[in-house]
């Protein structure tokens, strides 16, 4: 260590630090970068019994083990009258105990040992996983076959978590955001879509301990699920202690390959739609149709997402509606993948009530320059660069190139989709990204959601910004009733 | 320079001390200018965390520039001399033309407060309270930012790493550390150095008032528009007394419309010094180069003679318990904050160490009032330190049918009983494998290591990080007891209760 008292660093500052920088960065030149593409061949595995599991080990990495098993299924097999179902068997999976250890004591063990356990099933899919310290992996992975295998659905655990829910559903329309992932749903898929089943009070009080039983026996089965391990471990034992455990697991009498995830019945109604809650700040929300990642438009769609607000400040809509007029935090938009049915180019932000018909002219100008005017060169170059040279980021740790590999299996992405990437982004050409706009970013297919003071947003900004909402897009204005937090049912 | 390790405490068979062994690898170097680097070198994957931090925080503000620490993170990201203009000299002057303008709008402004303080006008904010000249002078203001707009290259910073494929760029403010990081390819490494060495020298403030209305619309997401957020910021000026902790990070909304550049330029000359900073770096590189790199670009920025000064105010002991009862719409709950010393004091192990025993499925908050007497849904002890003091915070929210004054007792009773009867040896040291735990997982990923280690730098140094375990495996059954006596006290106490507004 050196420390070099400050009267000394200030005589000997100018001879120490007489090297000559760069005037300005573009003048630095860089080593290049190999970075290859992971492959799945180079940690896959198929166990015994077809499971797919991808091993990454490093014999000299930290002393834990990480162990995750995807389950296919979800909420969208909830039986009507039955919401929340799939959500309360993976919460109960865990925290229900096991055939073997009951709840208390696998808790105890648990947290003794600093290990852990976690279940989760969300909309189209859920995790089981565990963490270990190396030394405590085995007793931890018996553990684990337990959970995912024996669960025991403790009744006084049901009915605590059953409360612990009921309270959360109380508090579900006190913020805007909430509100928004309530009603957004139902406005882009149609309320008999499963998206938008929520559960409620009467569906919290409708489920059984047997229901959860019979949804967990009915998504057990080998064809389910998709394994993969990280940390410190040799691959040979690895694979031989997963055979005697996982691979090793046969499905009961009433398990089945999960259904396909069911698409939306019905095209969304564009609009803009009102929802009123006295705040002084407005949630806005708004999305357009858009495509599945295996679609031959993705890579031009994707720059064009990353051009109007898929990028942070290099995006337009940072730019804008930030930068320039200081009217948000945030606002940013995604272009989504699509995995079941064709995904949407959806973006929100947050501003004040009257500010809110304002940042839409402005977001449905920028959506119109896009239409008619093609990327200049350099803003083209800095994009595809962008997404070019951030692809090893992407992947981050083995532990995480695993993870998206498990993922990508689990909803049936074409293997090995990535290899070519950063080729077919590089092609994409000004002509193209100004298709893509033509095509996806079509006003009269908006659909707005904006939570916030009705009166406030509807009148808009007339000292600064003069302008209705009902103005701000060629839509039609509809205002969306309050909801009963419980039910869910509207409020008169 | 040298290697730090982790010191091994081989005690007890259960501990897991043996693997404390685990060395963190990390070159400590100070610039001549009193800049202190830190770096990590690993191999894992082709990136660098880069960070650095600079020790202030909203603590160094005082009433009236509440919110500067903050604002000034975000003028941060608006360009320099060099970055995110296309001419520096028109750059500079039409940011003088903007604030002489703006000195006229404050005028105006203050004629308005005048207003509102004798009750002529009901908000000095209502654009239909302006004057003739002042909308003037605003339309004035606006031709200048529109002209300057013009030169300006914007979030031209963003846009340089963007393309160089770096990601995570961005920054955080607490109340005593500025935190800004981002990640880069392994081969950028000099990049950062040239975009950071750069900010931290000749940083350009423009679009400074379109600026303070972004801040405006982040405090609005965060305080004005939750509902729990307002009914926090009042505890929390409940809480401190004397202390800079008493105002929130993101300041008071009438001190954020009001800063000015010239508070921001002090601001900046006095503690964006290389004096006041660590730099840190984790991730693939050779710990050589890197810091030849680091040396060329950050040792020649000048350091403050004068050393930043440091808050001396010392929060004094209450008078007396207090509490407020809020009724929003937000779930019911209650909140028991008792004051405890920085982070870096002795009994900072100790109490993480009592925080482990009270949470968890097994610990004793669950146990007691969500499983056996089933009152609560969720019940959490929080430890959090900060540098200059901090809070121990206890919480729960009722379960449908109880009060949340009942969890408030309950969970008061909890911390009674360790302070009458102590607490088990295993209880112990179920916490301290816990702790252990945590901190491997932290420490796996370049990002997260770097954060805990400018972390650390903000509060003290990142050896208090390197020491955490051995303080944590020492703590004893009667440390434990001995810090529940010590601040867990009627008149070291604040509570916060709150009721589901009536009729919601």
């Amino acid at each position: 260590m050196i420390r070099t008292p400050l009267f000394l660093a200030a005589l000997a500052g100018g001879a120490l630090c007489a090297q000559a920088v760069p005037a300005r960065p573009e003048s630095i030149r860089f080593k290049p970068l190999a970075f290859a593409a992971p492959r799945t061949a180079a940690f896959k595995v198929r166990l015994d019994n077809g499971i797919t599991a991808y091993l990454a080990g490093d014999p000299n990495g930290t002393p834990l083990v990480k162990l995750q098993v995807l389950i296919r299924g979800g909420a969208y097999m909830d039986p009507k009258g039955r919401e929340g179902l799939a959500k309360l068997t993976g919460m109960l999976m865990r925290d229900g105990g096991t055939l073997d250890t009951p709840a208390q004591a696998l808790d105890e063990r648990l947290e003794f040992l600093a290990g852990n356990i976690n279940a989760s099933l969300g909309d189209t899919w859920g995790r089981v996983d565990m963490a270990f310290l190396e030394k405590d992996f085995k007793e931890g992975l018996d553990l684990f076959m337990q959970v995912l295998s024996r669960p025991a659905f403790d009744p006084d655990r049901l009915a605590q978590a059953k409360q612990e829910q009921l309270q959360g559903l109380m508090a579900r329309c006190d913020e805007t955001g909430e509100i928004a992932r309530i009603e957004f749903p139902r406005l882009l898929h149609g309320e008999d879509h499963f998206s938008s089943a929520c559960m409620t009070g009467a569906s919290l009080e409708a489920i059984t301990r047997e229901d959860l039983a019979a949804f967990h026996a009915r998504i057990l089965h080998p064809g389910n699920l998709v394994v993969s391990v990280s940390g410190r471990f040799g691959r040979e034992a690895m694979v031989a202690m997963l055979n005697k455990t996982l691979g090793a697991l046969s499905p009961g009498g009433s398990a089945t390959v999960s259904p396909g995830v069911p698409g939306p019945a019905r095209e969304a109604r564009p609009g803009i739609y009102v929802v009123d809650k006295d705040v002084p700040q407005a949630h806005v929300e708004f999305s357009l149709p858009g495509l599945r990642r295996t679609d031959p438009d993705w890579y031009a769609a994707l720059v064009l997402n990353q051009v109007l607000g898929g990028s942070g400040f290099t995006s337009r809509l940072m730019r804008k509606i930030r930068s320039d007029e200081g009217l948000t935090y945030g606002i940013g938009t995604s272009l989504g993948e699509g995995a079941h049915w064709k995904g949407r180019l959806g973006g929100s932000l947050q501003t004040k009530n009257r500010s809110v018909a304002y940042a839409l002219r402005l977001i449905l100008a920028e959506m119109e320059r896009l239409r008619n005017d093609p990327l200049e060169a350099e803003e083209l170059t800095v994009i595809k660069d962008s997404i070019v040279q951030a692809f090893p980021s992407r992947w981050g740790r083995k532990a995480d190139v695993i993870s998206t590999f498990a993922r990508e299996q689990l909803t049936g992405w074409p293997e090995d989709w990535w290899a070519d990437y950063r080729e077919r982004i590089q092609a994409v050409s000004a002509q193209e990204v100004l298709r893509a706009a033509r095509k996806y970013l079509v006003p009269s297919r908006l659909v707005i959601l904006v939570v916030g003071n009705a009166g406030e947003m509807q009148a808009g900004d007339a000292a600064d910004h003069p302008g209705l909402l009902k103005d701000a897009a060629p839509l039609p204005v509809v205002n969306l009733p309050k909801r009963d937090p419980i039910s869910l049912k509207p409020l008169s | 320079m040298r290697h730090a390790r982790c010191g091994a405490v081989l005690s007890g068979l259960l501990t897991l001390a043996p693997l404390c062994a685990q060395e963190l690898p990390i070159t400590e170097r100070t610039l001549p200018n009193g800049m202190r680097v830190l770096m990590v070198e690993r191999h894992e994957e082709p990136t660098i965390a880069c960070g650095w931090v600079a020790r202030v925080g909203s603590a160094d503000e005082r009433p009236g520039i509440t919110g500067i620490a903050h604002l000034f993170e975000h003028l941060m990201f608006k360009g320099t001399r060099t970055i995110g203009t296309r001419d520096a000299a028109r750059d500079a002057e039409l940011n003088a033309k903007q604030d002489g303008t703006m000195a006229g709008i404050r005028q105006e402004l203050d004629l308005l407060r005048e207003k509102q303080r004798r009750g002529d006008i009901a908000d000095s904010g209502d654009p239909g309270a302006r004057s003739v000249h002042h909308r003037q002078l605003l339309e004035r203001l606006d031709s200048l930012v529109l002209e300057q707009r013009g030169i300006i290259v914007k979030d031209e910073l963003d846009r340089i790493y963007k393309q160089a494929g770096a990601t995570g760029l961005n920054a955080n403010t607490t109340t005593d550390r500025t935190f800004f990081h981002i990640t880069v390819p392994s081969n950028k490494l000099e990049l950062w150095a040239w975009l950071e060495a750069d900010r931290i020298q000749n940083a350009v403030f423009r679009e400074f008032y379109s600026e303070r209305d972004v801040v405006l619309e982040e405090r609005r997401l965060r305080v004005e528009a939750t509902p729990t957020g307002k009914l926090q910021e009042t505890f929390n000026a409940m809480i401190w007394q004397a202390s800079p902790y008493s105002w929130p990070v993101i300041g008071w909304p009438s001190d954020i419309s009001a800063v000015t550049r010239d508070q921001a330029e002090a601001f900046y000359a006095t503690y964006y010094a290389p004096n006041n900073l660590t730099v840190v770096l984790v991730g693939d590189f050779r710990t050589t180069e890197a810091y030849a790199t680091v040396e060329r670009y950050f040792c020649g920025i000048p350091a403050n003679p004068k050393a930043p000064p440091r808050v001396t105010t010392l929060e004094p002991s209450q008078g007396a318990e207090q509490r407020i009862l809020g009724n929003v719409d937000a779930m019911p709950m209650a909140v028991c904050a008792h004051k405890i010393p920085s982070s870096v004091h002795m009994d900072s192990a100790a109490l993480d160490v009592l925080a482990g025993i009270l949470n968890g499925q097994s610990g004793r908050l669950t146990r007691e009032l969500v499983m056996a007497r089933r009152i609560a849904v969720g019940v959490e002890a929080a430890n959090q330190p900060m540098k200059l003091g901090g809070i121990f915070y206890l919480s729960g929210m009722p379960a449908p049918g109880h009060a949340p004054e009942e969890v408030e007792a309950a969970l008061l009773q909890e911390v009674e009983r360790i302070q009458r009867e102590g607490v088990t040896e295993r209880e112990i040291q179920k916490a301290k494998n816990q702790a252990q735990v945590s901190r491997f997982a932290l420490m796996e990923g370049n990002e997260t290591l770097r954060d805990q280690l400018a972390e650390a730098e903000g509060a003290g140094s990142y050896q208090d990080f390197l020491l955490e375990s051995t303080r944590m495996n020492a703590v004893t059954r009667e440390d434990v007891q001995r810090v529940a006596r010590t601040y867990f006290v009627p008149e070291n106490r604040n509570t916060l209760v709150i009721h589901r507004k009536e009729g919601k």
